[in-house]
């Protein structure tokens, strides 16, 4: 991407004043930046459930894990965020108007693929919806009651069952068996849930 | 693209157009709205301090209605 290129996408996410919009143009900038050195970038945490659902969740903070193995040492990082007149380093960035951070390497046990947007200076690669449905729902009871958590696991499962995202429920299933959840009963009681909330079958009903 | 609601899908393989997510952000809204209704911003975390000083006070941008997605 050229100097100008980047100055005019810089401009549009700084001016940006929805939040959605402007995390989604602010990833979509950094990952087409860090995929011309050979890293790939993934949306994570409250960003990715945002981008998945828009359900008023996400603070003023964009996550970033890197995708593949690979990642870029910490000067040619800093090169890189100087492009978009970014603030402080290696990992955290203040850059158009909100924070970066850069989490390391993404944690995915799910094996479905990164959800990709084609956004407007570059494809973005958001976290698998099973992989947060799972994880938020073992955060909503692993150390006492969390509402926030199962609220964002109530709004990924009601975005899903109405078919605005598309969900891979076996892979659901099979995540929630793994030892690093154990928590298939609760998946299963959230989605219920919310299913008859909505009036339509769980797509993890028990035949 | 959901046969029922002709509101635009982030597929499981494959990508979604820019056009087509911005197409399907009310519907979204409304979905989480529906089991999850407000806002679901955290009060307080670990980034308090800098988001606050950011946000004057807030801990982001305020959202966007939904009648305005």
């Amino acid at each position: 991407m050229d100097a100008i290129k980047i100055k005019l996408a810089l401009a549009d996410v700084t001016e940006e004043q929805d939040p959605t919009l402007k995390c989604a143009k602010l990833a979509s900038l950094c990952s087409a930046l860090w995929r011309e050195r050979g890293v790939e970038l993934v949306v994570v945490g409250g960003s990715a459930i945002e981008i998945l659902t828009e359900g008023s969740y996400a603070s003023g903070d964009l996550d970033l894990c890197h995708a593949n193995k690979a990642t870029l040492p910490a000067d040619e990082r800093q090169r890189v965020m100087a492009l978009l007149e970014a603030k402080g380093g290696p990992r955290n960035w203040q850059v158009a108007g909100m924070y970066l951070d850069l989490l390391g390497p993404v944690e995915s046990f799910a094996h479905t693929p990164f959800r990709r947007i084609e956004a407007p200076y570059g494809n973005i690669l958001v976290m698998k919806p099973e992989d947060l449905l799972v994880e938020r729902v073992l955060m909503s009871f692993y150390l006492g009651e969390s509402p926030t958590a199962r609220n964002c696991a109530k709004i990924l499962t009601s975005v899903a069952v109405r078919g605005e995202i598309e969900m891979n429920w076996g892979e659901v299933r099979r995540l929630a068996n793994l030892p690093e959840y154990r928590n298939l009963p609760q998946c299963i009681q959230l989605v219920n849930e919310v299913a008859d909330e909505l009036k339509v079958k769980s797509p993890l009903h028990s035949a | 693209m959901n046969s029922k609601s002709k509101v635009p899908c982030i597929p499981l393989e494959g990508s979604i157009s820019w056009a087509d997510w911005l197409k399907g952000r009310r519907a979204r809204r409304e979905s989480s709205q529906l089991v999850a209704p407000g806002v679901l911003r955290r009060a307080s975390s670990s980034s308090d301090r800098r988001l606050r000083k950011l946000f004057k006070g807030e801990r982001g941008l305020p959202f966007t209605p939904t009648e305005k997605l």
